[in-house]
């Protein structure tokens, strides 16, 4: 039988809301050597024992060898863009990056676009997920070289790598 | 069963409270340690199911990010979003399938990550029940063991005998986590109120806990192991909502029990089956549970605890390894029931073991008051 609009009541409904609390996830080392790395502007990835390969961010497991990566490496400031999107025009409220508003904290303008990239650094078999800064949505493209953007005060905090740039070789 | 299956390795972590680690890290130990126990390699695994919940994992599709540690990666791999005896049940059907020959089970919470009371006030109706604030898990089960007490005059003796045992059974297990050799009836009966008649010692405590095993056709079985732990039997069963349902016997226990039996060809599980891994979230279930089982009459599991049968030297014992009040990694606790049930066949129960167990039975259940039932009947080569 078709649905008819014409025949069609309001349900009642109640409200009902999700308060579940806050959870507490437990940390491990890989996500404080990392943040103490970026401190010293340096890119810190975890080496897997059994296929060499090198993982940035650092994880403690490697999937493909079923073992723990134990090893941590010093990868390079400069990659290889591997992929991009373009970004919507930017609204304020509407985007975290890295815990802030952009709009709100003055960093980009409202109704501007942001260019997300995956970048492999030199050294690295894994691509870590940032912002391209300092170019623009003509500009980038896949292969492009790229290196990395500290603050200039680095606090060990995620927000110390602010992304990447274009590199002039 | 057309074809025949075993499981034929597994490891549990230890159980505690909060356990100051991830949980990838945590599963990746575990499954190791499984892997290692069956003298087999990850490669050597067709597919891998695991237990847990989205809710109490904190993340939505929560095994996206377990891949790897459980040994998944490149393979096969599903999750079932329920206790540990359905990622096993979902296995086993992989296996009988004729599709895989060895499969990784694994279950886990980590419910220091969130308090897991607070996560079951959702199963609630949102309709009716939700809108009664105080309605939650511990007062459904309050309300069920409040109608099967009154309705087959069972004293709360009975139901703090039910604490008495386990928690000094757990005792003698090194991975358990509330151990209570001395406890008195008394002492259960005098422990904190949480809804009347349940007692802070009558429910388990918060628990982190990771189990896994692998399971494995009958050729390949025979060539990993020289004691694999047969899989005789199995039924499963989901009964109606809280509201609907008869809350003074597990109806669907019963039907989920005899679908084991008779896949197993038992007459009489009291004589036929040696020892019973079961997972009572309250004390007064286990009561409820033996008499699903057909172990007692209806209205009678009482009768079993006062006598002893159910203890460590009892005719049919139960929860030799403590049980889930001893330690309750909710998705994790039925499939511990499984592995304690295997280790009694193995003769690898160390301090808790039965002697002479051929035949073992474990029961995992999910839900408020126990809504759905699996039982798996385990035997060895005899
Ligand atoms: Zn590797």
């Amino acid at each position: 039988m078709a649905y008819l609009k014409d025949q069609r009541r309001e349900t009642m409904m109640v409200e009902g809301s999700w308060n579940i609390g806050a959870y507490r996830y437990k940390g491990s080392t890989q996500l404080q050597e990392y943040v103490d790395g970026l401190k010293e502007k340096k890119l810190i990835g975890s080496l897997c024992p059994g296929c060499g390969k090198v993982i940035v961010q650092p994880r403690n497991i490697c999937g493909r060898c079923h073992r723990r990566m134990d090893k941590r490496m010093v990868v390079s400031h400069k990659g290889t863009i591997t992929c991009f999107v373009i970004s919507p025009p930017i609204e304020k409220g509407k985007y975290k990056i890295i815990g802030m508003d952009p709009v709100e904290a003055g960093i980009i303008q409202e109704g501007a676009i942001l260019v997300p990239v995956f970048v492999r650094f030199d050294g690295a078999d894994s691509n870590i997920n940032t912002i391209l800064l300092n170019s623009s949505p003509e500009q980038v493209h896949i292969g492009m070289r790229v290196k990395a953007v500290f603050v200039e005060n680095p606090e060990g905090k995620l927000s110390d790598l602010e992304g990447v740039e274009p590199l002039k070789e | 069963m057309q074809r025949r299956v075993a499981i034929v390795g597994y490891a549990q972590s230890e159980y505690q409270e909060d356990v100051p680690r991830t949980r990838e890290d945590q599963v990746f130990d575990v499954v190791k340690a499984a892997l290692r126990h069956a003298g087999i390699l990850r490669e050597e695994v067709d597919s891998v199911v695991t237990a847990s919940s989205d809710f109490l994992d904190g993340r939505t599709i929560s095994n996206v990010f377990l891949s790897m540690a459980v040994g998944a990666y490149q393979k096969d791999e599903s999750k079932v979003e329920e206790d540990g005896t359905g990622a096993l049940l979902y296995g086993l059907m992989r296996i009988l399938a004729g599709t895989h020959d060895v499969v990784t089970v694994e279950a886990h919470t980590l419910a220091s990550t969130i308090n897991p009371h607070q996560i079951l006030f959702y199963a609630l109706d949102p309709l009716f029940d939700r809108q009664v604030g105080l309605m939650n898990d511990i007062a459904a089960s309050a309300i069920q063991a409040r109608m099967y007490m009154k309705k087959y005059s069972v004293p709360e003796e009975a139901v703090a005998m039910v604490s008495v045992k386990n928690l000094a059974n757990a005792a003698l297990n090194p991975l358990t986590h509330r151990k209570m050799p001395d406890l008195t009836v008394e002492e259960v009966l005098n422990s904190k109120i949480y809804y009347d008649p349940i007692r802070e010692l009558m429910i388990p405590p918060i628990t982190d806990g990771v189990c896994a095993l692998i399971l494995a056709s009958e050729e390949k079985a025979r060539e990993i192991t020289d004691n694999p732990v047969w899989i005789e039997g199995v039924g499963t069963c989901v009964d109606s909502y809280l509201r609907e349902r008869n809350l003074t016997q597990l109806e669907s226990l019963q039907k989920a029990a005899a679908q084991a039996y008779e896949m197993a060809g038992i007459k009489d599980p009291y004589r036929e089956i040696d020892v019973f891994e079961v997972s009572e979230r309250f004390a007064h279930e286990e009561l409820m549970i033996s008499e699903a089982l057909g172990l007692a009459r209806e209205g009678r599991g009482q009768v079993l605890i006062e006598k002893g049968l159910t203890g460590l030297d009892g005719e049919i014992p139960i929860n030799p390894s403590g049980g889930a009040l001893s330690a309750d990694p909710i998705c994790a606790t039925g499939l511990t029931r499984v592995i304690e049930a295997a280790k009694q066949i193995r003769g690898e129960a160390d301090s808790h073991q039965i002697l002479g167990v051929t035949r073992a039975l474990a029961h995992g259940q999910f839900g408020i008051c126990a809504q759905k039932n699996t039982v798996f009947v385990l035997g060895g080569d005899r």
